[in-house]
């Protein structure tokens, strides 16, 4: 039997011990942000060309299924272009929402990818978290020319004239058009309605009820914070003020104002009139309603065009029309551009990895795989050179559906409205923003709504400001 | 020495509880670390909003409606199971079958279920002429629906405890009872329920911390919290404050478990002093 | 014979239907995930399959989702916190009941406290502190088996386990334990032959209710764990469900492959478990 004695040094001992190991890991946690190697300088070209061996990136992504694909095929492309020098692993995050935050959190934890995609309303955190260097540093250093890039895009990813990620996936939102509904109604597929009251007119004369329950919805959508950023832009209004945050930190949101209060409306009167299900705010929810046939108009991406096209595959023709105007009377500037781009980080990442990354990045961007990437999805090429390819001019001729997003957007005259807002915190404030719509559409008054959600953001948005104006 | 190894876990825990305090004591950063002091701020303003509140209310609402329907589910299928029918052993091996599912098997299922465009719910209620419930995207029935599958989940171990207990019941006493002539249902109401009190205490304990603790199923069937915030517990709303949308309040996401925290201690005390008084023990 | 009397009869109707809302959803995964996508995504949707489509299980097995390796992650993940904490609350169990020491009343209360804490209460200072940890210049968390030292590290030891061992331990008389001494039996040995022996139930009680617990982890393994191949099942399946959003089919068989061991486990072993169950955990 051991005296007590020894147990109480042996007792103490190992609480020393302990509180020596705690105190060790909690002491290095907060200082260093995974800056270990590497920074936002950029590398020569050399930098590869001495590199033994084979250089690992990882890419994160968003894109799931046939977008999942069409990426699978660009980075298979990609490694078989460079074998032995460069391998490419893709990793899908989830969606948008979810892969920033796995961004985020791989940034606390130190392991950051080498390449992520990353959606248009994350790029202010993303210049912001000093974590990536820009393309155009990429470009200046390698005198490569950035100039193909389609200028509305260029534009909104540029800030104070850089380009800070290479854009990828480009996308705008389109009104999809079930073209056999449509006939069957008595309406011409080829006059679609351009504003939300004809919308909500024609919906009316889509809405099919067999007693007393609805067998097709005239009209469906998500309640999804990026069309309300649509229709605001189609009225030629901002977002945000500061001139949509360009001119300096955007300080609060303006959907509270007529036009997102209209939208409001709009929504909630749509779903009270029976004239389109509530799905609720995920987008795959309203996706499969469309896909299912059940309803006969419906808003969303160009980028979920193939994955349309695929799943009404003998059941019925999927038509594309503009995205609408909030109302008639609306010019506007044009939907903002949608999608995400490519982000190269710089901290933690070895000079070879960085210009790995900017290699991957520039074939990304290429004319060719443009095109395979647009006929693939849906999504418009951000490489204007891309619409010259002779299998995208095949695939066009074949499917127009594919270059309404096209025309859009060469319609589009870039202004502050057009451009969209840039927020540190956006994702939030969309979120917020769906939270308002969706309040208005369960019955709460949509003014009342709206203002409940522009005032829950505020806070957010000034501590943001705060932390990054230190 | 046999205890220290536990001293150093316990210390984790001690350790980053009051670092956990420590936190909810700061602002954050865009990454989550500790900014500056900001005192009880997020405390203050976690009260005052009619939000927390609502959050509160919500984490209480799916406490009752997980673990009353759960437990007294559990019960009264496991009395009916006791009234010696044919098929007992098909019928209780049915019962537990939920034990086998994983939290996220069960809610991807009833996601699917509940699926607003092509789920099976709606469907059933379609043959029979009812009109759609907004399952997952109704304020009125997110909360439900959560709950209905966390009960669902539940009940397998809950059946299987309480078949536990009444095995432990000595089979003297149901016959002496039915010897005096109280068969059946009486002597399920004076007998059997008694003494199950220690398990059916148990399994309330139990399940209503699970259910203060649940969260998969919450972020698998409602993203977000649901419409209008209807499924947004306690638990759900740090994750959510802490690492969902670009935000990275560990600050105020910490005075939310530092609450949570406070909330279990008094969930627990009122079990123990209220409820444990009526359990007999044998 | 019993006669079918009204009450029998309803008992029998209420448990029929009672039992098929609760194996409803076990027949719905299996029947969905033999469902072809046009069946499946068709409103209104199909109650019963309309034959045997096998591409969905084929589509689950080669998504971007690694089931396979997930399921090992979690294995792994289960069986090391399962094993740790029987171990710990073993050995802390003894002490507190066979061994007399220094503040014995104040370190089992602090314990006791450690109950009272919920985890997600100091979730994110364990994950502050956890991602910070480096070994050898590299970040803990960055490598394979980094990731599963991360997954686990919380929760190797919990009063849970130490609460009820002490329970069962507490019924063993302690006249036994002195001659034991008597007779030169030192503590391993004691616990070794002796004790665990007779507190078989309530081990497994603690086994299964632990494993259970670490098996159905959500929140922690969502935090840690940043490709496909390092996360636990749990979130691997939600990740399907997001990822195949577009193919309700292929989820379902994803999820069915991902239950059929654990629901072999209990459709076989359902006596085994509430026998398991009875003692220890209930006193």
């Amino acid at each position: 039997m051991r005296s007590v004695r020894q147990r109480r040094t042996a007792v103490g001992a190992s609480l020393l011990a302990v509180l020596a190991l705690v105190a060790a890991g909690c002491g290095g946690s907060d200082n260093d942000s995974g800056s270990s190697k590497g920074n936002q300088d950029v590398p020569g070209a050399d930098a590869l060309d001495k590199a033994t061996g084979v250089t690992k990136i990882t890419f994160w992504h968003g894109m799931k299924g046939a977008n999942g694909a069409a990426i699978d095929k660009l980075v298979k492309a990609f490694n078989a272009a460079h074998t032995g020098k460069i391998e490419v692993t893709a990793v899908y995050q989830g969606d948008y929402d979810e892969t920033i935050t796995k961004y985020k959190t791989s940034v606390q934890q130190g392991s950051t990818p080498s390449v992520v995609q990353i959606y248009d309303i994350g790029s202010r955190f993303m210049i912001d978290s000093k974590q990536t260097v820009p393309v155009q540093k990429f470009a200046d250093k390698d005198s490569y020319s950035l100039d193909a890039i389609e200028p509305n895009i260029a534009n909104y990813y540029s800030i104070d004239g850089a380009l800070n990620s290479m854009p990828f996936n480009t996308s705008m939102p389109l009104l999809y058009i079930n073209k056999e509904a449509f006939v069957k109604a008595g309406l011409d597929p080829n006059k679609p309605p351009t504003n939300l009251d004809e919308i909500m007119a024609d919906a009316k004369k889509l809405t099919i009820k067999q007693g007393g329950k609805t067998v097709q919805y005239g009209f469906n959508a998500a309640i999804y914070g990026w069309f309300l950023e649509q229709l605001i832009a189609q009225s030629g209004t901002t977002y945000c003020d500061n001139e949509n945050g360009r001119k300096d930190l955007a300080s609060k949101v303006n959907f509270a104002d007529e036009q997102g209060v209209k939208v409001a409306t709009w929504y909630q009167q749509m779903v009270k009139q029976g004239l389109m299900p509530n799905t609720g705010k995920k987008t795959d929810d309203a996706q499969a309603v469309f896909k299912s046939g059940t309803s006969a108009m419906h808003l969303e991406s160009t980028g979920s065009l193939k994955g349309y096209l695929d799943a009404a595959k003998g059941k019925f023709t999927v038509l594309t029309a503009p995205f609408p105007h909030l109302t008639a009377s609306d010019s506007g500037g044009g939907p903002i551009i949608g999608g995400a781009s490519l982000w190269i980080d710089g901290p933690g990442h070895s000079d070879a990895e960085k210009r790995a990354s900017w290699e991957f990045v520039k074939f990304a961007s290429s004319p060719e795989q443009q095109a395979a990437w647009h006929t693939g999805t849906g999504y418009f090429p951000i490489n204007s050179k891309a619409l010259d390819q002779p299998d995208d001019k095949a695939w066009v001729a074949q499917y127009p559906q594919f270059t309404t997003a096209i025309t859009q957007l060469h319609n589009t005259k870039p202004t502050n409205a057009s451009s969209g807002c840039i927020l540190g915190v956006m994702p939030q404030a969309r979120k917020a923003s769906e939270d308002g719509i969706e309040k208005a559409v369960l019955g709460t008054d949509p003014a009342q709504a709206m203002k409940a959600a522009a005032d829950s953001i505020k806070p957010q948005i000034d501590q943001y400001n705060k932390t990054v104006k230190k | 020495m046999l205890v220290p190894c536990l001293v150093v876990f316990a210390l984790f825990i001690v350790w980053h509880g009051t670092r956990s305090v420590s936190l909810s004591l700061h602002g954050s950063d865009l990454f989550g670390r500790p900014d500056a002091f900001v005192g009880l701020q997020h405390y203050r303003d976690m009260l005052g909003s009619g939000e927390f509140r609502h959050i509160l209310w919500v984490t209480f609402a799916l406490v009752l409606l997980t673990v009353i329907p759960g437990v007294l589910g559990g019960l009264v299928i496991v009395l009916l199971l006791e009234q010696h029918i044919k098929g007992i052993r098909i019928l209780r091996t049915a019962f537990a079958l939920p034990f086998a599912f994983s939290v996220a098997s069960a809610s991807v299922i009833f996601a699917t279920i509940y699926n607003p465009a092509i789920g099976l719910a709606n469907g059933l209620l379609g043959r029979f002429g009812v009109d759609r419930i907004g399952w997952l995207t109704d304020p009125s029935w997110a909360l439900i629906s959560v709950a209905i599958t966390t009960v669902w989940m539940s009940i397998g171990y809950n059946v299987l405890v309480l078949s536990a207990g009444i095995g432990a019941i000595p089979a003297e006493l149901n016959e002496a009872a039915t010897l005096d002539g109280a068969g059946g249902w009486r002597a399920s109401w004076f007998i059997t329920i008694p003494l199950l009190g220690p398990q059916m205490f148990f399994l309330v304990v139990i399940s209503t911390i699970q259910s203060l603790q649940g969260f998969g199923q919450i972020k698998i069937l409602t993203p977000e919290g649901g419409p209008e915030q209807s499924t947004k517990t306690l638990v759900y709303s740090i994750y959510h404050t802490a690492f969902a949308n670009n935000a990275s309040d560990f600050g105020a996401a910490s005075a939310q478990a530092i609450v949570l925290f406070v909330i279990l201690l008094l969930c627990t005390a009122v079990q123990f002093g209220v409820l444990e008084r009526r359990v007999h023990y044998k | 014979m019993r006669r079918l009397t009204v009450g029998r009869f309803i008992t029998y109707v209420v448990l029929i239907l009672a039992a098929i809302a609760v194996i409803f959803p076990v027949y719905y995964v299996i029947a969905g995930s033999v469902m072809s996508p046009g069946q499946i995504s068709s409103y209104p949707p199909d109650l019963f399959p309309h034959g045997i489509f096998t591409g969905n299980y084929k589509g689950a097995s080669s998504s971007g989702t690694p089931i396979g390796r997930q399921y090992l992650n979690s294995i792994l993940q289960t069986s090391v916190i399962t094993l740790s904490q029987l171990v710990t609350s073993v050995l802390a169990a003894y002490a507190f009941v066979f061994m007399r020491m220094w503040g014995r009343i104040v370190l089992f209360g602090l314990f006791l406290a450690t109950l009272m804490v919920p985890w997600e209460s100091i979730v994110l200072p364990n994950y502050l502190t956890i991602t910070g940890w480096s070994i050898g210049g590299e970040r803990l968390t960055a490598s394979y088996a980094g990731t599963m030292i991360a997954l686990v590290l919380p929760f190797l030891a919990n009063a849970f386990g130490v609460f009820l061992l002490r329970q069962s331990f507490l019924q063993f008389p302690t006249e036994l334990r002195d001659a034991a001494t008597i007779d030169g039996c030192g503590h391993g040995r004691f616990l070794r032959q002796i004790l665990l022996p007779l507190n078989k139930p309530a081990l497994m009680a603690v086994g299964l209710y632990v494993f259970l617990a670490a098996w159905n982890q959500f929140f922690w393994p969502l935090l840690i764990g940043d490709s496909a191949s390092r996360r636990t099942l749990q979130i691997g399946i939600s990740q399907l469900n997001d990822a195949e959003a577009a193919d309700p089919g292929l989820i379902l068989a994803g999820v069915t492959l991902s239950i059929l061991p654990t629901l072999a486990i209990v459709i076989l072993g359902q006596r085994f478990i509430v026998r398991g169950l009875t003692a220890g955990a209930i006193r």
